[in-house]
């Protein structure tokens, strides 16, 4: 049965929904490796990493980082059927799809008597590795440190402030705009017999979109309100709550000396 | 028990989008007392409270807080500002808009942050804060995670927390369970016997005599009375003409009693 | 298109960060000159409602559904810097939280997407709607155009980005490091599917929406609307002749591309490489490198497969070299929207 465009966008929703549940659950899990260590440490040192992956021209080097990658993660208590179902198999279908034509169009030395090239080949693996191990490792951050820490640490980076608070205010505020188009599109899916016309479903479309537009002005200026309420005049602050320990250091070490590594070797 | 003169409104009339929501209201409040702006949806009780609140600015009449003037220009002044906005707290009626930052505890330090206070000051206020509360337990969630009754606590504390004068609640019970309700009303009771200010706008005649020594009937914009509590709730005629109660036929079936005359069951805690 | 990481380079990833960090700044400073104290708050909702709106599904004319990115209705209503700075955060949080689009490619996405997508939309909208009446089907068709323009125009620039990545970075063995693709492949491949699905997606997303809110919010409209007709006085659709000349004025000039010297890098047919000339052009567009004595092997063989209906552009039929160009140009685009249409009429017809 052909699924109707609220149903999938309503498929699409949940499922952002439930990825964040999970990836709330799985950052406090108090027994995971990563989950213990200092949010601005792992900031910069899986920057680090995502960078060397990105430099390298080494295929060993990054499946070394990617092999890291989920070892560091079955460490923090998330399962590689859970990267699998989240992370690996998305970037799969779409890198892998972007890249296979690659492994036969690419001018070079033919392999036998397939119409495939050597650097076809290669070049297929850069694409897709590259692409798999640089979400690992953005999962593994994300998958490992509560949102709010994650965006605090942000400021290690020199991000302004005021930019660090617009990503916290933007996230939380998501989450109220995904459950508001849930609604509105559930109490619709469920309104409707039969299918719509071509001109209503886009009308439908066209008005909740509307409709979350004129909410979002609303919730914007109450908000604003609220704010001004207790005492914002222009400046934003955050409240700092982080306290490095030794071991952190040792942490920061030991990402920048393997990003360090596989740049070095695939230079 | 008359205190210092906290809030002089002199007939303030405000307009929104072409609407008169307040149609030349005059009153005072006096220190420590708790007050109840009792009303319909629409009678100006919520924009009431904004105007005392300093969030919007009525376009003729004055409003006085402790006998300085509020309007735009004295909230310009950074330290008249920053003293009103402490002394004088407002719990918006969704709570959603109050909760604006990724967690609770940012959110309840958020008030703070703005006082620039120094940040042992703030973690210790904020623990006792949510001790009070009875939050502690929620201090690194999300707000999309509270319930609606968490919600409200954590709004309420997130005023609290800078410890003001006057307390100002929009409609503090709608949309609760019975449980957070109670809650929030004890809370309103503990504040009584001068020891804050409270002002609080709401439709629900039941809570008005547990948390008001005094109470303003707001109609279309209007002030139509001013009385104790019990004197209003009495007046049958005014309450149906500010559309606050109505006539209705019903029965209790289960409990035996037929329509007519009855009292409505609830139960007391004593 | 959200890029992903390794599909471009590091220096590429680097100069589109670099690229984008002006456009940031002063798109951040204006936000808060004109908006003050409600910056923060609007720009927070905004990018909430942006990133919400990019997980629709919305159903296309032939029964497919496509994403849109919503860069036209946020140029519209919040004007190109605060939707510059919207949808790059809802970008960010996409590449950070949920790695849709890369974390090194950030800088590109945003540049294509929330910069020139918001720049492009709102020029555009502003150029067609003119002084048009808030409420007046004049803007509705202003804001669809200006979001189809937007969204193509993100598109282009992704797809140069991707195309120019082999020829700039390959390893020893001349394997490409990033996207293997060259422009060539990559602009078609890009371009079909945001000329028609994407295009239409945000065309009608966009048009719709200012539909939608000319009766129930029309002062949302208002702040990109300056000197709009009251409603009644008719500014409808006169004055759109000078639009009319300016597109007939860009297709007389597309000839230029012919200026540019000689073949498009990679895009060399095997008689080239026996041609002194044209071997000389070869060198000079590769960093002086000496191309091989013959045509590579494949080239050959793949050369003939396909011998185009219009050759370098020009039907044969036609003498003046320019005239073809544009004939070309229109029959190119003409082409793309019929196989579109067609493509789903068959569609639709099969499903039934």
């Amino acid at each position: 049965m052909k699924t109707s465009f609220v149903e999938r966008t309503i498929a699409g929703l949940s499922n952002g929904m439930d990825f964040a549940a999970f990836a709330d659950t799985s950052a406090q899990a108090r027994t995971g490796l990563l989950q213990r260590v200092d949010p601005r440490v792992k900031v910069a040192g899986i920057l680090a990493l995502i960078v060397a992956v990105a430099t390298t021209h080494s295929l060993v080097a990054i499946t070394a980082v990617f092999l890291l990658a989920v070892a560091l993660a079955v460490a923090s208590r998330v399962s590689p059927m859970d990267l699998a179902k989240w992370v690996w198999m998305p970037v799969l279908l779409f890198s892998g799809l972007i890249a296979l034509p690659a492994v036969f169009l690419t001018p070079g030395d033919r392999l036998g008597s397939l119409p495939v090239t050597a650097q076809g080949l290669r070049t297929a693996s850069f694409l897709l590795l590259r692409a798999e191990t640089a979400v690992s490792l953005s999962s593994l951050l994300v998958l490992t440190t509560r949102w709010a820490h994650l965006l605090k640490a942000l400021r290690v980076l020199r991000l302004p402030v005021v930019l660090v608070v617009i990503l916290g205010m933007t996230y939380r505020y998501i989450f109220l705009m995904l459950e508001t188009a849930l609604d509105m599109f559930e109490s619709r899916e469920s309104r409707t017999v039969g299918v719509l016309e071509p001109a209503d479903r886009r009308r439908l479309a066209s008005a909740t979109v509307g409709v979350l537009l004129s909410k979002s002005y609303q919730l914007s200026s109450e908000v604003h309100l609220a704010m001004q309420s207790r005492g914002f005049r222009g400046e934003v602050y955050l409240l700092d709550e982080f306290a490095a320990r030794s071991v952190d250091w040792l942490w920061l070490g030991f990402f920048f000396a393997v990003a360090a590594t596989a740049a070095w070797v695939g230079r | 028990m008359g205190g210092a003169l906290m809030f002089l409104v002199e007939n303030a009339v405000f307009r929104y989008q072409g609407v008169v929501a307040l149609d030349g209201v005059s009153l005072e409040i006096a220190e420590g007392k708790r007050s109840v702006l009792l009303g319909a949806n629409g009678s100006g009780k919520s924009t009431l409270l904004r105007i005392l609140d300093g969030l919007c600015y009525p376009e003729s009449g004055r409003i006085t807080f402790r006998g300085d003037t509020i309007d735009q220009a004295s909230l310009e002044r950074d330290e008249f500002a920053q003293a009103f906005r402490r002394r004088v707290g407002l719990v918006f009626q969704n709570p959603d808009v109050q909760l604006f930052n990724p967690t609770v505890l940012d959110e309840i330090a958020f008030g703070p942050l703005q006082m620039r206070w120094p940040k042992d000051d703030i973690l210790k206020r904020v623990e006792a804060t949510m001790a009070t509360m009875e939050i502690t337990h929620l201090k690194d969630r999300p707000p999309h995670r509270l319930s609606g009754g968490e919600k409200k606590r954590v709004a309420i504390a997130s005023v609290l927390v800078l410890d003001p004068e006057v307390l100002l609640l929009d409609e503090p019970t709608a949309a609760l369970d019975p449980r957070s309700q109670s809650q929030i009303i004890d809370l309103l009771i503990g504040w009584g016997g001068g020891r804050k200010t409270v002002i609080t706008a709401t439709h629900d005649l039941g809570l008005v005599e547990d948390i008001a020594d005094d109470c303003f009937l707001l109609q279309q914009g209007r002030l139509v009375a001013h009385a104790a509590p019990s004197v209003i709730l009495k007046d049958e005629a005014l309450l149906r003409a500010a559309n606050l109660i109505h006539e209705h036929r019903h029965a209790h079936p289960s409990l035996g009693l037929t329509a007519g005359e009855h009292t409505h069951p609830h139960a007391h805690r004593t | 298109m959200h890029i992903p990481d390794g599909y471009l380079s590091p220096s590429t990833c680097a100069a589109l960060y670099a690229g984008s960090t002006p456009f940031w700044y002063a798109s951040l400073n204006k936000m808060k000159r004109r908006l003050n104290t409600q910056a923060v708050p609007l720009l927070s909702v905004f990018a909430a409602f942006s990133f919400v709106i990019m997980m629709f599904n919305l159903p296309l004319p032939g029964g497919t559904t496509g994403h849109a990115v919503g860069m036209g209705i946020a140029a519209i209503v919040l004007g190109p810097w605060g939707s510059i700075l919207a949808i790059s955060v809802a970008l960010a949080i996409q590449a950070i939280f949920f790695g849709d689009g890369g974390i090194t490619a950030i800088g590109a996405n945003c540049f294509n997407m929330a910069i020139a997508g918001s720049l492009m939309a709102y020029a555009v909208y502003r150029v067609i709607a003119g002084g048009a009446a808030i409420e007046s089907s004049r803007r509705v068709a202003a804001a669809a155009v200006a979001g189809y323009c937007a969204i193509n125009v993100s598109a282009l620039l992704a797809a140069i980005e991707f195309g120019i990545q082999p020829a700039l970075f390959h390893d020893a063995s001349g394997a490409p490091l990033y996207a293997p693709y060259p422009l060539h492949i990559a602009l078609p491949a890009m371009m079909i599917g945001h000329l028609t699905i994407a295009g239409l997606a945000e065309a009608i997303v966009s048009g719709g929406v200012v539909a939608y809110l000319q009766h129930a919010e029309p002062a949302l409209l208002r702040s990109t609307a300056p000197g709009a007709a009251i409603a009644g006085e008719s500014a409808g659709w006169s004055g759109t002749r000078p639009l009319w000349i300016a597109l007939g004025v860009l297709l007389v000039l597309t000839p230029l591309g012919i200026l540019a010297a000689g073949a498009a890098w990679g895009e060399w047919m095997p008689e080239d490489f026996s041609s002194p000339a044209a071997r000389q052009q070869m060198a000079a567009a590769s960093a002086n490198q000496a191309p091989p004595a013959q045509a590579p092997a494949g080239l050959q063989r793949l050369a003939t497969i396909w011998t185009a209906p219009m050759p370098r552009y020009a039907p044969p039929m036609l003498k003046s070299p320019q005239f073809g160009y544009i004939l070309s140009a229109m029959a190119g685009t003409g082409l793309i929207v019929l196989a579109f249409l067609t493509g789903t009429w068959i569609f639709t017809r099969v499903r039934r």
